[in-house]
This record gives structure tokens, sequence and C-alpha cells, in this order.
């Protein structure tokens, strides 16, 4: 799973941290849904399309094998 | 406030397994080398303690919470392992010991077993699996 967060990230000039405390994680967890090593559960992913004005489909990019 | 009582708690607990060694330790005489062992084991798993919750005062004091779901996954995970290892390791360690020594290992050295291994277990997947991602 790919995701658009370090660039929407870019857009609103928010750091990792920034964006974690907006939704009240840890940094890292941000860090490991932006390398696609961790999938969030539907509501940290809700979470985190809101903080960036976004929706889900947008945020996250599915990719079949 | 929940994971201010958490971190104190942790800190409590790793101070009381301090001061029980350290009162072992002083009335033990001489130690023998295979006590030097579980004593190291015991003092990795007090290290590795002492270092989570670290991590964890580290991102309270920058108003990130101490644990997410992540981090709460990733418990969920070590814990499973760590039951898996105590279980195994209170079948194993008797058996392994008579096998390969021909000793017959008195209860309180099971439990030691069980109690080293399934904390060793639950610390390494807890570490590992925080720093890998899930």
């Amino acid at each position: 799973m790919k995701t658009r967060i370090k660039e929407l990230r870019a857009r609103y000039d928010l750091t990792q941290e920034d964006l974690a405390k907006k939704i009240g994680v840890r940094r890292e967890t941000i860090l490991f849904i932006e390398k696609g090593k961790y999938n969030p559960s539907l509501k940290l992913a809700y979470d985190i399309a809101k903080a960036l004005q976004t929706t889900i489909d947008d945020l996250f990019i599915f990719e079949e094998n | 406030m929940k994971d201010i009582k958490g971190i104190l708690l942790g800190l409590g607990i790793a101070a009381a397994v301090i001061v029980t060694l350290s009162f072992y330790l002083l009335n033990a005489g001489n130690i023998e080398l295979d006590e030097i062992f579980p004593i190291g084991i015991v003092l990795i798993l007090v290290a590795s303690a002492m270092y989570i919750l670290w991590d964890r005062i580290k991102n309270v004091k920058k108003g990130l919470p101490a644990q997410d779901e992540r981090l709460k996954l990733t418990n969920y995970k070590a814990c499973s392992y760590g039951f898996i290892a105590s279980i195994w390791s209170a079948v194993g360690a008797p058996l392994l010991s008579g096998i390969l020594f021909d000793y017959e290992m008195p209860g309180n050295y099971v439990t030691a077993a069980v109690v080293l291994c399934g904390g060793s277990t639950f610390m390494i997947s807890y570490l590992y699996l925080a720093w890998k991602g899930n």
C-alpha cells in the first residue's frame, strides 16, 4: 500500500510530529505508515485523512498483487 | 494522566526488581557461575524495560501519547509470543536438561526458566516489532 501522506504534509507544511500531535499518535507511527510498513486501522486512516483535508480513498493507494 | 500512571507503575516495578535482586546478591555470599547467567538476563530485562519507559516519557514530554494503536498491537503480539515461549519452556527445560545433561531439574529451576524465557521472548519481540513497524 502506498500513501500520499508525505506529499500532503508538505503541502500543509506539517512535520511528522505536527501531524502525530494533531491525531494523537506517536511520530514513529506516521513514519511507518508513510513507508508502508504499517497498515493503520480504519479509524486512524480516517483521522489522518481528516487532518490532511482529504479522503481515505485519495490518501491511500492500494495495489493488488 | 493514564500514561503517567502507567509509567510510574513501570518505574515502581523496575525499582522493586532491582531492590529484590540487590538483597539477594548481598545475602547470597559466593555466587556460583551458573547463577550469574539468570542474574544477567534479569538485568538485561530491567534495562530493556527502562528503555521502553524512557521512550514513553520522551513522548509524553513532547505532548504525544505514550502508547498508540500500533504499539498496543505490538504489545499484544509480543505478549502472545512470550506466553507461547513460557509454555514451551515449562515443557522443554526439564526435558532438555534430562536428555542433554542427564539431570532432573528441580521445580524452582523450571519456574525460573519459564519466567526468564517468557520475559526474554516478550522483550525481544516487543523491541523488534516496535523497530520494524509491526
